[in-house]
């Protein structure tokens, strides 16, 4: 290692100004650092990095892609059918359950694993900020999983006149489901360092609740079959893929993302008691 | 300047950490030493901000870090044993993101960049990915990362595990220059390092404070200063006998008629006047009495006993 520290540009007269590596400068603009977005944003860039950088991304966004291409093409590019993506969004619905637990496994978990978290809890970054960055990263990799199926979309404009008004709806519906789906996602990898437990815990939960909304209003009272029937995101975000934009839609999964956010910034709390 | 006020870390029924209270003053190598489960790592991860304390309190540059954690946390820069790392990423990019988590962004960033791969020799290695990298670079890149936001403030908790010997003493210069800079706080399992490079030494045990000071006042506290070696030809027990300063004699092994002992006492130099003016009456060849401070593993072996013995430890 160097014995021979950089010339720095500490004021002279200081007692730590020889070759000080760091000027008060640098040091001020570490003070003046912005508390919650500015760390979010360096980790999220930093996952996103991560992600792409070693391929672990591209393989979810051509997963994901896959069974929404043999959609498109059995179900809705063929003579005769309709303009429309309703088709590869429901699809597109069932196939989130299995990658965004995909996507979110790894934002905690592995840095769990690696340690890396200790120094993450040990820099001036909050834990709302560590969830942010994580949430952050989380959606725009579903952004770009989602991005290409606009392909899709065009080759339904080249043959035809899709209603573009329904297909936007229906990807922001996916964007709020996705979301939801990553941030319970998140809050599973806060268990664990394991990325199995945590894609496992995610996949079972929101399967359970899918199920569960499906088929206990069959033998549930009113009172709660009106309940489940409120509490399923699938049928939710068939009213987005519809073209139907309803704002307790809307309400219902902006509120359940911001919950599971702040379940998350809870639970690395607790981690720093436990 | 870093500080420890009544510091308590409890896990269930378990106390790790009871009640530390410790002062380092600012500039120097403060040496954290401790037999294992001591409490030094969940020490050092309070101080750090890793783990909240059960009580107490930390203080770093003045701040209260239960108070305002954000501003304490800028004051540290803590390199934790295992060194975790992006083994994805490569060398400048890490550090840009820890850097980045630090508030540094622009000129401020790449000037705290390239100052911190020059001062850990990593010029070479700043376009490599980390997950390649020797055990030794891996190092570098976690101290690098440490020191990017200068921090007056550097907590390393075994630095030189798994480095080669020339790498240990390239870390051990690097450490004293850091040290006319920044206040250090080395934990090592490695004695002879907290030897060679500290000047202040905290000792825990059982989760308590055990002793702290220079090396020398540790040994005066332990009462071992006041040890010599001596090497005469004939049986000490015997050419000693009646001496009043004299408090025991312990053989260290005898070839052909010497035999080498330690003998410890009360005051070290009436100690070794009385010795030499017995063996000059009785006229027996003496070849050596000098002073023999303790070993630091000697001393420290001495500290934590005697603070078990006292029922300081669990």
């Amino acid at each position: 290692m160097s014995g021979t520290p950089a010339a720095g540009a500490r004021p002279s007269g200081s007692p730590r100004s020889e070759g000080a590596p760091a000027t008060a400068a640098m040091r001020g603009a570490a003070t003046r650092g912005p508390a919650l977005w500015g760390p979010a944003l360096a980790i999220a860039r930093r996952e996103l990095l991560s992600a792409f950088g070693v391929g672990a991304g591209w393989v979810v966004v051509a997963l994901f892609l896959l069974p929404c291409g043999v959609v498109f093409t059995v179900g809705t590019f063929r003579n005769g059918e309709p303009a429309s993506m309703r088709a590869v969004f429901e699809a597109a619905a069932w196939i989130l359950l299995f990658v965004a637990p995909a996507i979110s496994m790894r934002t905690l978990s592995d840095e769990l694993r690696l340690g890396t978290f200790e120094t993450l809890t040990t820099a001036p970054v909050g834990d709302g900020s560590i969830v942010l960055g994580k949430f952050i990263a989380a959606l725009v990799t579903l952004a770009a999983m989602l991005a290409p199926t606009l392909v899709l979309a065009a080759g339904l404009e080249a043959h035809g006149r899709p209603d573009w008004g329904e297909l936007a709806c229906g990807y922001f519906g996916l964007l709020l489901a996705g979301a939801l789906y990553l941030a319970a996602g998140i809050l599973a990898s806060t268990f664990s360092a394991s990325q199995l437990v945590a894609y496992l815990l995610a996949f079972f939960f929101w399967l359970t609740v899918a199920l569960c909304c499906r088929l206990l209003p069959t033998i549930a009272s009113a009172g709660w079959a009106d309940f489940l029937y409120a509490a399923d995101p699938l049928r939710r975000l068939r009213d987005f893929t519809i073209g139907l934009l309803d704002t307790a839609n809307v309400v219902y999964f902006v509120v359940l993302t911001a919950f599971f956010l702040a379940a998350s910034t809870a639970s690395l709390r607790a981690r720093r008691s436990a | 300047m870093l500080e420890t006020h009544g510091l308590t870390r409890r896990f269930g029924a378990l106390v790790a950490v009871d009640d530390l209270s410790v002062s380092l003053p600012s500039g120097g190598v403060t040496g954290f030493l401790g037999p294992n489960g001591a409490g030094k790592t969940t020490t050092i991860r309070m101080i750090a901000g890793a783990l909240r304390p059960t009580s107490g309190r930390v203080v770093i540059e003045g701040i209260d870090a239960a108070s305002d954690p954000a501003e304490a946390r800028r004051r540290i820069g803590y390199l934790p044993e295992s060194t975790p790392l992006h083994p994805e990423l490569r060398v400048d990019e890490f550090l840009a993101f820890r850097g980045r988590l630090h508030g540094l962004h622009g000129p401020g960033l790449r000037r705290a960049l390239d100052s911190a791969i020059a001062r850990c020799s990593l010029t070479d290695a700043r376009r490599r990915l980390i997950g390649v990298l020797s055990k030794g670079f891996r190092q570098r890149v976690g101290l690098a990362a440490a020191l990017l936001h200068d921090p007056p403030v550097l907590i390393l908790d075994e630095p030189t595990s798994g480095l080669d010997p020339s790498q240990i003493q390239e870390f051990r210069a690097l450490l004293r220059q850091l040290a006319e800079r920044h206040t250090v706080l080395l934990s090592s399992h490695v004695l002879a390092e907290i030897e060679a490079v500290c000047n202040q030494i905290v000792m825990i045990s059982g989760g308590r404070l055990v002793a702290r000071g220079s090396l020398d006042e540790l040994r005066a506290r332990a009462g071992t200063a006041n040890r010599i070696t001596l090497e005469i030809e004939g049986d000490p027990v015997e050419v000693l006998r009646g001496l009043v300063e004299v408090e025991a004699i312990r053989p260290l092994g005898r070839v052909d008629s010497w035999h080498r002992s330690e003998i410890a006492g009360g005051d070290e130099g009436r100690l070794r006047t009385a010795i030499a003016q017995r063996c000059l009456e009785r006229r027996v060849p003496l070849r050596e009495l000098s002073p023999r401070p303790l070993s630091l593993e000697e001393l420290f072996l001495a500290l934590t006993t005697e603070s078990v013995t006292r029922g300081g430890g669990r």
